[in-house]
């Protein structure tokens, strides 16, 4: 028996049964896409085919044409890397940790902020690919048996446990979320016919619900999730690795794996935000994605950009305490060097502006809490490009100070990522479902807020 | 509330017998004496381990003779190559760590077996006080994140603030008597530009680390801690009374609050109760990483009280489900407390410069830490989390109470190899008397610990009968 | 669905009411076939005697092998194929293998279960056009299939009259050649 306190605002309203949840969400699958869809397509198509256009450019005449130099020799590329790669938290985190910790909310929300995370691993992925140059032998990044030796990759080396990371938490990610459509995928089949038909039962592989399966449904799911909790976590503190093992002032700091992890839950709840309240409004699921649900996250915006903001306290404090004059040039250099500009941005985005959301009524503004997932986006990009470029461009040597000024090319990679992801959210929203059907169906009971049904 | 739950009383209350409160005090007592024959002996010198024959031998030299010894031992191309980077490593740490022992090294301050005690009395202090803060953290995010499973042993983590005011008054008359034995910074020949000790990185220091501003911020953040449990406890002994949502609120307001002190609180307090003990020291990492530590033994000690409680005959609505949830918070706690520590372990290993590498080299490298260095890793993390791997170990309170007391052990010990080098240096390791000064010690501040919170227990009924959740939680079932 | 061909279908639309069923069904001595469900109904499996899963203790193995193969292949590798000494750490620097063994120990673990549970299932893209006892289990309906051949000793008018006396909205026959 599941008994629901009554100081618990229902999760889905409308007096919803689970034969309404099926509709509801099968409804925006079957139909024909519709106008707005088609301009969004439309709009992230052309965005992608101007960034193929840089990306292939970029391939074919070199990294020249970003604006490296030789002082800030990593910058747009490995910001816009890190800052995916943050935005691709939210989804395993909402799925894995709010799983464990039995925060029933997140049935409504998972399903989408997983297929962001997918996609927005894949734009991450982008970036190595494209400053690796020559994408072609990417493969060599691997531990291959070759003729030279064999000479094997530096196990000890940041970048390469990157590359185990990455590709680790794309493919469990994926499959954490395909084990999860398939019930779903099921649901549609039996309402489709013809090709529909065919293709949906493939992706369903058979399912058919048999109490037996869903007992191994539910301890797969389980152990994915504890797998998955700390393999999140583990993968932004490998990409924090990369700049906290160096020796670089303001890169090598003992907080960073947990601060960036903070920061990448930080900008993924605000990403899933951002996109759950355009989706709730095109597909009218306002029943399922309640005030609550938005209200719930940006009580995690709060709290992930709080503990940002006491990193961001405590780095400072070190940087003073330590009493090293490289620490404390660097970080002096950060707030009221030629980048003051971005740390200010970066200050009030993260920490600054989520504390609007101490009060319940800007919580639950739905305006406000738009504005503001897109403002702490803005505010984790500054972030990662305060880490880097502040501490490369006024090094242990003046006379090699620089500013990093970003190319067309450096702007054009950027854009091919923002239409790869939506065009990829687009086909997710349009051809799959949107929202977890079996999951929401188990809570309607409960926190629907039809107590009759008792 | 439903008449379903009529047929277990609601009403639970805990008596502190005149029996328990007899053994709490033979405890103390056992303590005590125990305490004061360790501290005997260790003036006379039975039962310590000679580590060189004065303080002036610093880690280097055990170093170098550790080097030696596995020179002899192991040929191999690697372990050479290993030990002249450990030689190296050290010879770094000393030019870093030098004015610091040197000033230890002549024997300023009090004898050892004084300042094994009031190390011992910090440590102990530290770690309790870590345990008691934990209870009241614990409370806080279970209203922020509005879990309704624990309600029926709230009041368990709520009573552990009863230790509060005790252990703040210890910390104030620790720091009182022992500040100078504890904290190297506030020996003010250092900052004596004429003086031999004269130490320039710790006087560019004294705007965060002098005297005043210190007991400015430990007064401060104790009676925040106090302050904020008392209101939570009044909201939540009002309630069993009044009932009614508005308790609810109100405690879910404070509790968020509480959670904001908290989080700068106890990153700063463990920088100034523990990192300030190595003044040369710093790592972004540490507030977290005692943090981390508290929090696993406080969870421990949570779980071992409930079932010590359930043992007793009291909560009986508490079942093996409320258990396997205290389970699976340690189990994973035990782990992000092992990602926390591996992970400032292996930036500063990774980097290896000397400012940071000493601290890690105090303790790993030098044979009077090194072992109980690695018994901590040992006892927190492949313990619990082999032990607690399964679900059906989650659910057996037999399991439970041992893995609790393992992690109790286990993070006791981390603190002591946090506090310990800074104080004694190579007076500090594992010895004979560990049966006496510090096994009395733990007994007296375990007796205390006890006292406190049951003392708390009794004054309120073990189950907050009119919160709102509390249905949710007796009807709770883990899948 | 291979053994039996003729089967009774229990409608049910009440998780709780389900549960309640299942017990009441296995009570009175008949051999429940299967329930479909359109969602994971707590509790179910062990009401119908199931065992809990063994695809942890699975994961378990695939991660242990994980791990070891992972570490050993990073310590012959960089410590006996190819000795090197990188910021001298030695040849063989464990804590700088731990994230790797982590990220290894993840990804068998992980893929390793999920497949054999693809396997135990039988979910695979060819078995696209599965046999269902009634297309509703996956929306909205609980399905209670009882084979008549394991219960011969039961009639079927009585069959039919637990169902509905353990709260089943609807029985029906179903044929299943």
């Amino acid at each position: 028996m599941q008994v629901t306190s009554p100081v618990r605002p229902p999760l889905v309203t409308g007096g919803k049964k689970a034969a309404d949840v099926t509709n509801d969400i099968c409804k925006q699958v079957e139909g024909k896409p519709t106008k707005v869809w088609l301009v969004a397509m439309g709009i992230s198509l052309i965005t992608l085919a101007f960034g193929a256009y840089c990306l292939g450019t970029l391939w074919w005449e070199g990294l020249g044409l970003w604006g490296l130099n030789k002082t800030i020799g990593w910058s747009w590329d490995i910001t816009n890397f890190v800052w995916w790669v943050g935005i691709g938290h939210a989804g395993t985190l909402i799925s894995a940790i709010l799983l464990l910790f039995r925060q029933k909310w997140r049935t409504s929300i998972n399903r989408a902020a997983e297929a962001m995370t997918i996609f927005a691993v894949l734009c991450a992925a982008t970036f190595i690919l494209a400053h690796m140059g020559r994408p072609w032998l990417a493969h060599w990044a691997l531990p291959l048996p070759n003729t030279y030796g064999s000479l094997w990759v530096n196990f000890n080396s940041a970048l390469v446990w990157d590359v185990f990371a990455i590709s680790t938490y794309l493919t469990v990610s994926i499959v954490f979320w395909y084990v999860g459509l398939i019930p779903d995928f099921a649901t549609i089949r039996e309402r489709a016919t013809g090709v529909r038909r065919v293709i949906y039962g493939m992706l369903s592989f058979g399912w058919t619900g048999k109490a037996k399966d869903w007992s191994r449904f539910e301890a797969v799911s389980l152990v994915l999730a504890g797998l998955s909790t700390p393999l999140v976590l583990s993968v932004h503190t490998i990409v924090s690795m990369d700049f906290a093992t160096s020796i670089i002032p303001g890169w090598h700091t003992t907080i960073f794996p947990p601060y960036f992890v903070a920061g990448a839950i930080f900008s993924g709840f605000a990403m899933v935000q951002t996109l759950m309240l355009i989706t709730r409004v095109v597909y009218k699921l306002e029943d399922y994605i309640t005030l609550e649900h938005i209200e719930s996250m940006n009580k995690i915006i709060l709290l992930t950009g709080s503990i940002v903001g006491i990193a961001y306290i405590t780095e400072f404090f070190i940087a003073a305490y330590s009493g090293a004059p490289y620490e404390k040039f660097t970080f002096i250099n950060r707030a009221f060097g030629p980048y003051w500009w971005a740390y200010a941005a970066m200050m009030s985005c993260n920490v600054i502006s989520p504390q609007f959301f101490w009060f319940k009524k800007l919580r639950r503004n739905l305006v406000l809490s738009f504005i503001l997932s897109i403002v702490v986006n803005i505010g984790m990009w500054f972030e990662r490009f305060v880490i880097i470029c502040t501490s490369l461009n006024r090094d242990f040597l003046p006379s090699s100070w620089a500013m990093f000024y970003p190319t067309f090319y450096d702007i054009g990679v950027y854009m091919f990522t923002f239409g790869f992801f939506f065009t990829c959210f687009l086909l997710f929203a349009k051809y799959f479902p949107v929202i977890n059907m079996a999951e929401v169906k188990t809570i309607i009971k409960s926190s629907s807020g039809n107590k009759e049904s008792h | 509330m439903g008449s379903s739950v009529d047929k277990i009383s609601l009403d639970e209350k805990y008596s502190f017998t005149a029996k328990a409160k007899r053994n709490i005090i033979i405890l103390i007592s056992v303590g005590l004496i125990l305490s004061v024959i360790g501290a005997l002996m260790v003036k006379s010198g039975i039962g310590v381990e000679h580590h060189g024959h004065a303080t002036e031998v610093k880690s280097e030299k055990n170093n170098s003779a550790e080097g030696n010894v596995e020179q002899k031992v192991a040929e191999s191309e690697e372990s050479q190559k290993q030990s002249e980077e450990k030689i190296e490593m050290a010879n770094a740490s000393k030019a870093e760590g030098k004015e610091q022992h040197a000033d230890h090294g002549h024997g300023h301050g009090p004898a050892v077996w004084v300042k094994r005690i009031i190390k011992n009395l910090w440590h102990n202090n530290v770690f309790f006080l870590g345990i008691a803060i934990i209870g009241v953290f614990f409370v806080a995010f279970n209203y922020v994140a509005q879990a309704g499973w624990g309600t029926l042993i709230k009041r368990i983590p709520e009573a552990f603030g009863y230790y509060l005011p005790v252990g703040a008054i210890l910390t104030i008359i620790l720091i009182l008597i022992g500040g100078h034995t504890l904290f190297h910074w506030m020996d003010s020949s250092l900052y004596d530009k004429t003086s031999p000790h004269y130490d320039e990185i710790l006087d560019s220091k004294t705007w965060w680390l002098n005297i005043p501003f210190f007991w400015a911020r430990t007064i401060v953040f104790l009676a925040a801690w106090i302050g904020l449990w008392a209101l939570l406890r009044k909201f939540s002994v009002q309630e069993d009374i009044e009932g009614g949502d508005k308790f609810f609120h109100k405690s879910n307001y404070w509790s968020a609050t509480f959670l904001v002190v908290f989080g700068l609180s106890s990153s700063m307090l463990a920088w100034d109760w523990v990192m300030s003990m190595d003044p040369h020291f710093f790592s972004t990492m540490f507030g977290w990483y005692v943090f981390a530590s508290w929090f696993v033994s406080g969870l421990a000690t949570i779980t071992l009280v409930i079932i010590l409680l359930k043992e007793a005959g009291y909560l009986k609505m508490v079942n093996e489900n409320h258990l396997h949830d205290m389970g699976k918070f340690m189990f994973a706690f035990s782990i992000f407390w092992t990602y926390i520590w591996f992970e400032q372990f292996l930036l500063i290993y990774y980097s290896n410069i000397p400012e940071e590498a000493f601290w890690f080299i105090e303790r790993m490298r030098n044979w009077t830490y090194k072992p109980l260095w690695f018994t901590t890793f040992w006892l927190n993390f492949f313990f619990p989390f082999l032990a607690l791997m399964t679900r059906e170990s989650k659910r057996q309170s037999m399991i439970l109470k041992i893995v609790a007391c393992v992690i109790i052990f286990g993070h006791w010990l981390d603190f002591y190899v946090m506090i310990t080098p800074p104080v004694l240096h190579n007076d500090g390791g594992l010895d004979f008397n560990w049966f006496f000064l510090e096994l009395g010690i733990v007994m007296i501040f375990i007796g205390i610990f006890a006292y406190a919170i049951l003392t708390g227990l009794s004054k309120a009924g073990l189950i907050p009968k009119k919160h709102p959740m509390i249905e949710e939680s007796i009807y709770h079932h883990v899948y | 669905m291979e053994k039996g061909k003729n089967f009774i279908l229990g409608v049910f639309d009440d998780e709780d009411i389900l549960l309640e069923g299942v017990h009441k069904v296995r009570k009175a001595g008949v051999n429940i076939h299967e329930v479909y469900t359109p969602f994971p109904v707590h509790g179910l499996d062990t009401a119908l005697g199931y065992k809990y899963s063994n695809l942890p203790v699975a994961s378990f193995i695939y991660g242990m092998i994980g791990t070891i193969s992972a570490l050993s292949t990073m310590i012959w590798m960089l410590g006996f194929d190819w000795p090197m000494d990188i910021g001298g750490k030695g040849h063989i620097p464990l804590p700088d293998f731990i994230p790797i063994t982590f990220e290894f120990t993840v990804l068998l673990a992980a893929h390793g279960m999920v497949l054999t549970f693809f396997i135990v299932s039988n979910l695979w893209p060819w078995n696209y056009k599965p046999k269902m006892f009634d297309p509703r289990s996956t929306d909205d309906k609980f399905v209670m299939a009882i084979d008549l051949a394991k219960n011969t000793n039961i009639k079927i008018e009585e069959l039919e009259k637990i169902l509905k006396d353990s709260g089943a909205v609807e029985v029906n026959k179903k044929d299943m050649n």
